[in-house]
């Protein structure tokens, strides 16, 4: 019996189970759509500093309220985590570490290693801090 | 579940019966191009490695003096090229990852154009933007 | 978890799914509605439930989801074991694939617990309690676990995947040395299941265009054979923003691959051969 009806597409990001592979590629993404954001408020940072200390002032309270400082940890573990993924990537690039053990090996090592940095930045950024 | 296989190799029309399925799969055919793209996006990598630490160790070391310390750090011709570069690549290397994942995610042709557009003229802006406040603080 | 080889299924039960809801994205057809849940068996000790997609195109229904229960006392230990009891026993109508039940032809992939494999080398003892089984990912449905795998096909002729030589042929078999047939090791044992392409988050988005890692892998194949003359081509064929560059390294593929393959070394290979060719 000839239908016209659409056939159905089967599901894939809607039933496929989450694994390091994946996961890390698209927090790869995440992070580096975070630091496009980040970037602009760099670009704003230097523009403040060149602007004086008023508006250097402004900026520097704003990151130290509440949400600026949560954004600040959010962008330190996306720099740390989007460099440690990248280096992996590019040792990809490069042939190396495919075997799916150096995969997931230097998966969780980029994970512990980002986690790390940030903590570390974060304590000493705030040792200074005040 | 993207509606790709509904989709004309042209993106225009919808899939005519004419299509034969290698006639979709063949598509547009090859651009010969994207080596380039892939070239410099690990280009731009190699080169923020070492830039992004710098600007990490840099700012702790610099960013808690207030707004007369930082003027100072960045007052140094050397700070001021150095920061220069880092935005210059961090803006290509944005500008070119940005332009893929608009790729990927969409798909009706004049929202992709006008997409890839913005982002194109954004990141150059901001580059711009930045390149010349850093050197402006060393060079006024 | 530490993955090794890509027959290991991980211990960690969660999370199953990506934060997205079963049906959120799909057509109208493709939307999966709630299915039967069949008898259990009598007496049995070692109860084994599958929930299996089910689309009859005759019936004008949306896809569903039927749940049977196995005895696992009474059958053999391969998920295809399963699913040939349910269709003698139970039901009929449950319409899937299969060849060889040992893994060499590749007609029995599927969607088990979230990730491709074949049926027929998954073992009963891995799987969850309860088990999802679905199609492939990402491809039309043609009944139940069939899905529809002409453009898959397509993309695989589209790199011709045949001997291009423009040499005359000789009147006897073309050479090759036991080091240049070895770099065809890991290429050749693909079986074309389709695992890694279904399974590949690039190929969901842009399946129209991009190859996929099956057929990127075949492409290969081709381009390290001693006695093909055509590598120049393909690699003008292959240089591409979507058909290899969409490859964004995420490694479904070789996490996936039922053979124990490496598409996304071979891919890496492919752009690192282009970048060669360039400087």
């Amino acid at each position: 019996m000839a239908t016209t009806r659409l056939r159905p597409r089967s599901p894939d990001i809607q039933i496929y189970r989450p694994q390091l592979t994946s996961v890390l590629s698209i927090l790869h993404r995440i992070t580096g759509v975070l630091l496009s954001v980040g970037s602009v408020l760099l670009v704003a940072w230097l523009v403040a500093v060149a602007d004086g200390g008023d508006a250097y002032a402004m900026a520097d309270r704003w990151l130290h309220s509440w949400v600026g400082m949560l954004l600040l940890l959010g962008w330190i573990f996306a720099l740390f985590y989007h460099l440690c993924n990248g280096i992996r990537h590019l040792a990809w690039d490069l042939d190396f570490g495919f075997e799916l053990g150096s995969i997931y090996r230097s998966g969780w090592t980029v994970v512990a290693v980002s986690v790390i940095l940030t903590l570390l930045t974060w304590t000493l950024g705030l040792a200074g801090g005040e | 579940m993207s509606e790709w296989h509904r989709r004309d190799p042209l993106n225009r029309n919808p899939a005519s019966a004419r299509a034969s399925a290698l006639y979709r799969a063949i598509g547009l055919g090859s651009a010969k191009s994207g080596a380039h793209h892939w070239w410099l996006q690990r280009m731009t990598a190699v080169a923020l490695v070492p830039l992004l630490l710098w600007l990490v160790v840099s700012l702790l070391a610099h960013a808690r003096g207030g707004h007369q310390a930082v003027a100072l750090w960045l007052g140094r011709p050397a700070v001021a090229v150095t920061m220069a570069v880092l935005l210059v690549a961090l803006f290509w290397h944005m500008k070119l990852g940005l332009r893929v994942i608009v790729e990927d995610y969409v798909h009706a042709d004049r929202v992709k154009f006008a997409a890839l557009a913005a982002v194109d003229l954004v990141c150059v802006a901001l580059m711009a933007i930045g390149v010349f406040t850093s050197l402006y603080l060393a060079f006024r | 978890m530490l993955i090794k080889s890509s027959k290991q299924v991980s211990r960690w039960r969660n999370p199953k799914r990506f934060p997205v809801s079963r049906n959120s994205g799909a057509s109208p057809a493709s939307r999966i509605e709630a299915g039967v849940t069949w008898p259990e068996p009598e007496g049995a000790t070692r109860v084994q439930h599958l929930q299996v997609y089910r689309y009859d195109p005759d019936s004008g229904r949306n896809p569903r989801i039927d749940t049977y229960a196995i005895d696992r006392d009474k059958c053999g230990p391969m998920l295809l074991d399963a699913l040939i009891k349910i269709k003698n026993e139970i039901d009929p109508t449950l319409t899937f694939r299969r060849s060889c039940r040992e893994g060499v032809c590749g007609s029995c992939a599927m969607n088990i617990d979230g990730s491709n494999w074949l049926a027929c080398i998954r073992s009963l003892d891995e799987i969850n309690e309860p088990a999802t089984v679905y199609p492939l990912n990402n491809m039309d449905v043609v009944k139940d676990l069939v899905g529809d795998q002409t453009h898959a096909l397509a993309q695989y002729t589209s790199i011709k995947p045949w001997l291009r030589s423009k040499t005359p042929a000789p009147t006897r078999e073309r050479l090759q040395s036991p080091e240049e047939r070895k770099r065809l090791d890991g290429d050749y044992e693909c079986i074309l299941c389709f695992c890694c392409t279904s399974g590949c988050p690039s190929h969901w988005w842009n399946g129209d265009r991009f190859l996929g890692p099956a057929v990127l892998l075949q492409a290969h194949r081709w381009l390290v054979d001693s006695r093909d003359e055509a590598t120049g081509e393909r690699l003008d064929e292959l240089e591409d923003p979507f058909k290899l560059y969409r490859c964004h390294t995420i490694l479904n593929c070789t996490r996936t691959c039922p053979k124990g393959l490496n598409p996304g070394k071979k891919i890496a290979e492919v752009k690192l051969m282009i970048q060669q060719r360039r400087s």
